[in-house]
């Protein structure tokens, strides 16, 4: 049998051309990109294993497991809090590399492993306007006092589930959140997003890597 | 009407799905021998299956926080206010060591 290789390619493809939106204004309200080439994997401590578990993430990861709803960042890993005793890791996509590779082995009967890549699609919001817009989709108090960088919050919007979590801020002082949605709801949430945007004014800028800054 | 989980803090009910009376408690029996079991036990099993209260006041529930965390809530409530006096993760939640316990196991 011929061997096919397939080509990984977002449902957002279409959606997150480089383009302004909505009100012609000096300043963009809202800053929208989607996140690519990432790795997601969901760590679910088992049953009477949540120390070791922590443990071994803080071994693999070089950072603290989230034992509540937080955000922490390792040196290429970022850790946020899903549920009780459970998170997900977030890094970079090695190419030619499975998401598990080299994970089995110290998470071995201390956590159940899934790998979530290609089931999540993760998108960006900034801008001097994010947190009115998100106002009318999420109904979590986004103030800075009670969601402060590295909160983290499993919710949802639209009626689907997502993780949502406050990244360090834009160079502008703008908040910067992060939304992982399901793939086969990212077209429908992100033109959620784009309708309630609208009226700050958009700018959609080109899709990036984990790592790197969004920029037009 | 809110609900703070203890894991999310407090979250507005859309998120949470309601499953009712978290008294009924499973029949200490094996499963197996309801059909020619002892007198009264098929109809305790019927009751812990279909019979419910319904109450006007203080009531027990379950609620599951499926918009959220994924995670299985015991609250106190008061069906005529909606005023909930407790919310506790109900047993066997996420990795702690005690499972859920129920009266019945089947063997
Ligand atoms: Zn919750």
């Amino acid at each position: 049998m011929a061997d096919f290789t397939w080509t990984a390619t977002s449902p957002l493809q279409h959606a997150t051309r480089p383009r302004r939106h909505g009100a012609a204004v000096q300043q963009s309200g809202i800053v929208l990109s989607e996140v690519l080439d990432f790795s997601l994997v969901l760590i679910l401590a088992r049953r009477g294993q949540w120390s070791a578990t922590a443990k071994a993430a803080k071994e693999f990861f070089g950072a603290e497991a989230p034992a509540k709803p937080l955000a922490v960042r390792g040196k290429t890993t970022t850790l946020f809090w899903s549920g009780a005793d459970q998170f997900y890791a977030l890094f970079p996509r090695v190419p030619a590399a499975q998401p598990l590779d080299g994970m089995r082995e110290p998470f071995a009967a201390k956590a159940s492993l899934s790998d979530q890549s290609d089931g999540r699609c993760l998108i960006q919001i900034s801008g001097p306007k994010v947190r009115a817009m998100l106002a009318k989709l999420s109904s979590l108090d986004l103030d800075g006092s009670v969601f402060p960088v590295g909160a983290a919050a499993a919710t949802s919007i639209d009626h689907s589930g997502v993780n949502l979590w406050r990244d360090t801020d834009a160079a502008d002082g703008s908040p910067v959140y992060n939304v992982l949605v399901f793939t086969s709801f990212a077209d429908s949430i992100w033109h959620t997003i784009l309708d309630s945007s609208a009226e700050y004014g958009v700018e959609v800028v080109r899709p990036h890597a984990l790592d790197e800054k969004p920029s037009s | 009407m809110r609900i703070a989980c203890p894991f999310c803090g407090e979250r507005e009910n859309g998120e949470f799905t309601y499953l009712g009376d978290a008294k009924p408690q499973r029949p200490a029996m094996v499963a197996l021998e309801v059909a020619g079991g002892a007198a009264g036990e098929a109809e305790a099993f019927y009751d812990y299956v279909y019979l419910r209260d319904n109450v006007a006041g203080e009531m027990d529930e379950y609620w599951y926080h499926g918009g959220g965390c994924r995670s299985w809530l015991r609250l106190t409530r008061n069906t005529a206010t909606h005023e909930i006096t407790s919310v506790e993760a109900a047993p066997g939640t996420g990795a702690s060591s005690s499972p859920a316990s129920t009266a019945g196991t089947i063997s």
